[in-house]
């Protein structure tokens, strides 16, 4: 059997849009696998939001007596705390995914692919792609659980595929801005350094508390700090009616911060590339 | 385009820049011909990898040219890479995946089709006996195992030019044999094979031709008999009775300078290799004299290395776990010994 690629049509067609598509699928199947394949890894991004959103729905339920609250935030604290478990577990999720890709780089794989005629943007976007397929199974679970608890999305099943959509999306932004760090660095340690000012991040927007009962500096910062306005969005597709303000926090805000960070995770790539 | 699958021509390749400029490969030329095992054989920081790393499109060269498969490593990267297989140094294959998947990952990324990628999958697991592990994950595998798939990956595609980056470091001399028989089975199959290795007796048992490289530069280039031949002659020692010991000595002398060896034997350095053993034994036998004991001592790639280097690779020749290998010996240790194999 000779199989070797000799055909000078199927040779152009490893430049093709269809090879890129080609590679970038089965580069998608092995991160969503290697993914599912770490549970150590990837069960705290499940772990630690349920538990912030346990311990915020028992210690803050309070405010669901407020009428201001009720009327413009959410119906109660657990339906308010669905989007920042979301955005939390998602976020993380998305940072051990380019860990992943510098796990690659310093292990060699990354060279094995690169020895090979790949497209060379299908080893982003492939890891990529598996981000945003893991996030959406991750959003799909987190609201099942929050509506087995009891929490109740009011904008119905579009509000669901809203906020899963609105997941997949700022998914792909953290793990491109982490993917080009990681191809920057070649380093899983450097990456993973993000877990805390990500965490800075959350805490000083209204991830976990709403904006209009904070005051002062920390007021401020989460009015500036873009975290609050997607947390915002997701929030809207579960306790309001579906208007265009939630689909432009929810889904244009982070799809903005993607574009730039794809832009950054390539330009990353081929700098490597010549560096080399 | 040439003949020779792979030719490099001042290649070299500098690291940083200004005073902390590192010259990993300077000026190597090349020329590995079709259906040959090439040997490329020298200590960790030789710049054996980084040469690969050039020739398999890894890294650019910072001046020189080189072909693969009849391309050139820089403009037509892409078409060398659809020519090569390449197995690195270390086996980078991710631990998560089962043989099976990474077979199927690999023949996706040559281009196969679905169908052709599943059956040389198979095919391929069964020629390296791996079909039994090839749907455990890699985790499970052993240095050996993953060895063997590292391969069978770089097979995928039938490549006509194979580069195996020191295939057998850190294995054990079963699995160290088992991927010996692998590699000699290939290049039967007509597939031009450049190997790295840190093991002289790896290059010597398997190679057609070899180049040692030192700080950079090809310091010897040839066959290994050619090689060895031009460190010196074989040493014949021979033990016959005493009282046939002054008849047997002048013998000897036909063939070549007599050298002394153990107490009790004769040595000879035949002048025309190898090949004048059995001349000599005739010539022995007819003059009557009984030969009880017989022992053939040539020159090694150690010392071939040693010449060229004024260093040994320690511990080279057996290579049992290649930890020790690459550590130099003093030069003068080293001549010591030659001249301890050769007159003692």
């Amino acid at each position: 059997m000779n199989i070797a690629i000799t055909d000078p049509h199927l040779m152009k067609s490893g430049r093709s849009l269809r090879s890129l598509f080609q590679h970038s699928f089965v580069l998608t199947k092995r991160s969503v696998l290697g993914r599912l394949r770490q549970p150590a890894i990837i069960a705290p991004s499940f772990i630690f939001p349920l538990f912030f959103a346990a311990l915020g729905s028992a210690s803050f339920h309070k405010l669901a007596e407020d009428p201001y609250f009720t009327k413009n935030i959410a119906t109660s604290f657990l339906n308010y705390a669905i989007a920042g478990a979301v955005l939390q577990g998602v976020l993380f999720a998305s940072i051990s995914a380019a860990a992943d890709l510098a796990i690659d780089i310093e292990q060699g794989f990354f060279e094995r692919l690169l020895a090979s005629p790949i497209s060379r943007t299908s080893i982003v976007l492939g890891r990529l792609a598996g981000s945003m397929v893991v996030a959406m199974f991750q959003v799909t679970i987190f609201l099942m659980i929050f509506i087995g608890a009891g929490a109740r999305i009011k904008s119905g099943p579009f509000g669901f595929l809203g906020l899963v959509i609105g997941g997949a999306l700022l998914s792909l932004a953290m793990s491109a801005m982490m993917a080009g760090l990681a191809i920057k660095s070649g380093s899983s340690e450097v990456v993973q350094s993000a877990f805390p000012l990500i965490f800075v991040l959350m805490f000083l927007s209204s991830a976990f508390f709403p904006r209009h009962y904070m005051s002062g500096w920390y007021r401020t910062v989460a009015d500036w700090n873009p975290i609050s306005h997607i947390v915002e969005g997701f929030q809207g597709f579960i306790n309001q009616e579906l208007d265009f303000s939630q689909f432009a926090k929810a889904w244009l805000l982070p799809l903005a911060v993607a574009i730039v960070s794809i832009f950054f995770a390539l330009r990353s790539l081929s700098k490597r590339l010549a560096g080399s | 385009m040439s003949d020779s699958p792979i030719l490099a021509s001042g290649l070299v390749r500098h690291f940083g820049s200004g005073a902390n400029i590192v010259k990993a490969v300077d000026g190597v030329d090349l020329e590995v011909r079709q259906g040959e095992i090439f040997g490329f054989l020298g200590p960790n920081g030789a710049g054996k990898s980084t040469t690969v790393r050039m020739l398999t499109t890894l890294l650019k060269p910072t001046s020189g040219t080189a072909t693969v498969a009849g391309y050139d490593v820089v403009k037509n990267a892409d078409m060398v890479r659809r020519s090569i297989g390449v197995a690195l140094q270390d086996a980078a294959i991710d631990p998560l995946m089962t043989g099976r998947e990474l077979l199927a990952l690999q023949a996706v990324l040559y281009g196969l089709s679905k169908n052709a990628g599943k059956n040389r999958g198979e095919e391929l697991l069964e020629r390296v006996g791996l079909t039994e592990a090839a749907d455990r994950r890699v985790s499970t595998y052993s240095g050996g195992m993953r060895r063997r798939l590292d391969l069978a990956l770089s097979l995928v595609h039938e490549p006509t030019v194979l580069f195996l980056d020191e295939p057998t470091t850190g294995l054990d001399p079963m699995s160290r044999l088992t991927l010996w028989e692998e590699v000699k089975r290939l290049n039967a199959g007509g597939t031009t094979v450049l190997l790295t290795t840190q093991y002289l007796e790896e290059a010597d048992q398997l190679a057609d031709r070899v180049a040692i490289i030192d700080h950079g530069r090809i310091v010897r280039q040839g066959a290994p008999r050619e090689l060895k031949a031009m460190v010196g002659s074989p040493t014949l020692s021979i033990k016959v009775g005493i009282d046939q010991t002054d008849e047997a000595r002048s013998i000897l002398a036909r063939f070549g300078d007599l050298r002394t060896t153990s107490e009790g034997t004769l040595g000879v350095g035949l002048a025309r290799g190898a090949e004048d053993v059995a001349t000599v034994i005739r010539a022995l036998d007819e003059a009557g004299l009984k030969v009880r004991h017989l022992e053939l001592d040539e020159p090694s790639l150690d010392d071939v290395f040693a010449e060229a280097t004024g260093y040994r690779l320690e511990g080279a020749g057996t290579a049992d776990t290649g930890e020790k290998n690459s550590e130099a010996v003093d030069a003068q240790e080293s001549k010591g010994r030659r001249k301890r194999r050769n007159r003692s």
